[in-house]
């Protein structure tokens, strides 16, 4: 394993999306309960729905497991995964609440 | 991928909705599609994943199954109801809180 397919790009998607919020959206996106509520609620339905996806037993996607650790949990889950829907769901959201700021100020 | 917009679909009842600003939410989720179906072309491309044949259609644009390229849509919508639902509620409870307050 190498990492360099997947693990690198989750990790630095993720680390773009928060350095993006923190150096320039500065939605506070971060500091609201609701947003950590949602992020579990989505991360419960994800190990659901990416689980049944990626089940060893009958695969949908499959990994090149050159390209990641290899880590998969839970069920057969790889962690990258994770990584790579936080980020997605995040970005999504800071768009969303920035234009709602926007809105809001020029309501 | 239907399941998870029929699971949610029932959220944009709380508050603003998501549905009801289809100009937001386009705006919000595809930007970011964008950046990752790039990614996603990239680790086709470069043999980081695949899809099995026996599960996916078959139809697509070029390498990208058009059920992964649904999935780029589905899951931002269904984390902005999410997200959306939670806020209002939590909204609620604590406009209850205050007024309950008040009352005493």
């Amino acid at each position: 394993m190498t990492g360099l397919g997947y693990t690198l790009p989750a990790v630095v998607a993720v680390l773009i999306v928060i350095a993006w919020e923190l150096r320039v959206l500065r939605t506070g996106l971060f500091r609201q309960p609701a947003y950590w509520i949602s992020m579990a609620i989505v991360f419960g339905f994800q190990i659901l729905v990416d689980g049944w996806l990626t089940k060893l037993s009958a695969p949908i996607v499959l990994y090149n497991e050159h390209h990641s650790t290899g880590i998969r949990f839970p069920w057969d889950i790889p962690v990258e995964d994770f990584l790579f829907g936080f980020a997605m769901v995040t970005a999504v959201l800071l768009l969303w609440v920035r234009r709602g700021d926007r809105e809001r100020e020029s309501a | 991928m239907v399941g998870c917009l029929v699971l949610t679909a029932p959220l944009e009842v709380f508050g603003r909705g998501v549905y009801r600003q289809a100009r937001r939410a386009a705006a919000a989720v595809i930007p970011v599609a964008l950046v990752f179906i790039a990614w996603d072309l990239l680790a086709i491309v470069g043999d980081v994943w695949s899809y099995n044949p026996d599960f996916v259609t078959g139809v697509g644009i070029g390498v990208i199954p058009v059920e992964e390229l649904m999935f780029f849509v589905v899951i931002p919508l269904c984390g902005l109801l999410t997200y959306s639902a939670v806020s209002t509620i939590l909204a609620w409870l604590s406009r209850r809180r205050a007024d309950r307050r008040v009352s005493r």
